[in-house]
């Protein structure tokens, strides 16, 4: 049989490849360039990965990360606005539109959308906690900031006909509108097609 | 007058269906490929205008047009002082490049292009065969003169196969669901609605005219637009008109209305020409529509088409041949494949003519 490396490696090796846009040869370079260190790199790396995985959950409101320790940063965060409540996809959304700074209010992530060609459904998502959060809390506004295609579009559909259940509650989503910086000429068609649909009245 | 146009120089493509590697150096007039059927030549034009368009006429996957044994195929070429690229492998999909700079959207990368029209022997399926033709013959002119059009088209394909799939998976269709599908069928679909009734109205005049023309008699075409819809153009009819139809749409397990039901009507002397005409009509039906679609493009976009005729030459009575070489655009550049060259004459005295087998190619003895 020719040689191959130990078994340590080809185990390292085989749980690298599972991880999202790692293929075989990447997955065999990260793992001489761990070898190559030793503890010294293998180590911290080790207590990283052990840490994200025990300590990190998700939070049973918003759906952001949230630790034991010190909870959710978004929930429990000071300052936020009880009467706005922005829909996203992913808890990963969340991010963006917090650095944006124009948004002080709660989240509610889906962890996904519905995609019947992908099998995934309504009750899939965390949709159930969404209308229950509605109905228990005082928000005056659900914002729905979901991505621009056709899986994005059909579940703000989908949930604007659920939520019209809600009297008083003003649902939402977000413009469509040119990247700033950029000249009408470096905007593709769809986007101006939608900006200029979305127009807003000056005077 | 003499119009703008980009002449493509070069044709390269590797992988490509029955090609291995294909190296080609193209007129900016008339550029002839002959041989047996079977051997390539299609496939030359369509490597052409799947660089052009980003579109086959013969498949609906790129996917299917890599050589058997490989996973990935190239196309490219010189189009006026641009450099096209396009790369395509299963796994990591299609990847496009100007000047070798990266596009990472197709419509950065059209807008370098040209406009294409492609002509067949079997452009008689358009009079004779079912209305998908017709409409893949209106989306690939309109996507190429309304860049908004591509777009909506891919939406509202992925809308319409998510719906029929929700109507068809349960017993009881969730109809919640489903709404959220038709309400995006009916925005997309007032796009697509709008612009195809544009470009037959554009066109229909010069269908008439190129009919006239190569029937060198008094034939009558009309064309026309016949909406998949029972109601009106705009997005809410369409979404409207579903709802109501909504127990015809629970008994088919289908989507019954919507411009994937849309058709284009041909009439020779006022009679439906997929019936009453002969099939001489019916063939010419298919050259006129395919010239109009050519005398439409110098119309709106004041550019001649680059002409892609598959097969189309040796077929055709020498009367109808003088016809379409009469009224095609002059200006246009033009690849052309045939069996035999028996028809050629003085008027293509400056073309290349190249031949074409196995796979192989070779400027041909003339
Ligand atoms: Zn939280």
């Amino acid at each position: 049989m020719p040689v191959d490396y130990p078994f340590p490696v080809k185990a390292l090796i085989q749980q690298l490849k599972r991880l999202p846009g790692i293929g075989p040869k990447s997955a065999e370079r990260i793992a001489i360039w761990l070898m190559q260190r030793g503890c010294e790199a293998t180590a911290p790396f080790a207590e990283a990965l052990n840490a994200a995985g025990t300590e990190v959950s998700e939070c049973d409101v918003c759906g952001f990360f949230a630790t034991e320790a010190e909870g959710c940063a978004v929930c429990d965060g000071p300052g936020r606005d009880h009467a706005v409540l922005c829909v996203v996809e992913q808890p990963t959304d969340i991010l963006p539109l917090e650095r944006s700074g124009a948004y002080r209010g709660h989240y509610h992530s889906l962890r996904g959308k519905i995609s019947p060609l992908e099998n995934v459904g309504p009750e899939d998502l965390r949709i159930a906690e969404l209308i229950g959060r509605i109905r228990d809390g005082h928000f005056a506004e659900v914002i729905l900031a979901f991505s621009a295609d056709v899986e994005g579009e059909a579940t703000a559909n989908y949930l604007v006909e659920i939520l019209s259940a809600f009297d008083g509650v003003r649902v939402t989503r977000l413009a469509h509108g040119l990247p700033v910086g950029g000249g009408l000429e470096n905007a593709d068609e769809l986007t101006l097609y939608r900006a200029l649909e979305g127009r807003v009245g000056l005077r | 007058m003499a119009y703008e146009r980009s002449v493509l120089s070069s044709l390269k493509a590797s992988q490509f269906r029955c090609f291995d590697s294909l190296r080609l150096t193209l007129e900016p007039g008339v550029t002839l490929f002959v041989g047996d059927n079977a051997q390539g030549k299609t496939t030359i034009l369509e490597a052409a205008c799947v660089l052009l368009r980003l579109q086959s006429p013969r498949a609906s996957q790129l996917g299917e047009t890599i050589r058997i044994g490989h996973d990935a195929c190239a196309i490219g070429g010189s189009l006026a002082e641009s450099e096209l690229l396009l790369q395509y492998s299963e796994k990591a999909g299609r990847k496009l490049r100007l000047d070798g700079e990266t596009q990472r959207r197709s419509a950065d990368y059209l807008r370098a292009s040209e406009l294409v029209v492609w002509m067949a022997n079997d452009d008689l399926a358009l009079v004779r065969g079912g209305g998908e033709g017709r409409r893949r013959y209106l989306d690939f002119m309109a996507a190429q003169l309304y860049p908004a059009y591509r777009p909506a088209l891919q939406a509202y394909d992925r809308a319409l196969r998510s719906r029929n799939f929700l109507l068809k998976r349960d017993a009881s269709p969730r109809w919640a669901e489903i709404d959220a599908y038709t309400r995006l069928l009916a925005q997309h679909g007032e796009v697509l609605t709008r612009h195809r009734r544009e470009v037959i109205d554009r066109l229909a005049p010069y269908a008439a005219e190129a009919q006239r023309q190569i029937s060198d008699r008094d034939e009558d075409l009309r064309i026309a637009y016949e909406p998949g819809t029972t109601s009106g153009d705009a997005a809410d009819d369409l979404a409207t008109e579903l709802i109501a139809r909504r127990d015809e749409e629970f008994r088919k397990r289908q989507t019954i209305a919507g411009p994937h039901r849309d058709d284009l009507s041909l009439a020779v002397n006022n009679l439906p020409a997929a019936k009453f005409a002969s099939e001489g009509q019916q063939r010419t039906v298919a050259l006129a529509l395919k010239l109009a679609q050519s005398r439409l493009f110098l119309e709106m976009r004041r550019r001649p088409p680059l002409l892609l005729v598959d097969d189309v030459f040796g077929e055709l009575d020498p009367g109808r041949r003088n016809a379409l070489m009469a009224a095609w655009p002059a200006d246009s550049q033009k690849l052309i494949t045939t069996t035999h060259l028996h028809w050629l004459d003085d008027r293509f005295a400056s073309a290349a003519v190249i031949t074409v087998t196995g796979g192989q190619v070779a400027p041909a003895n003339r």
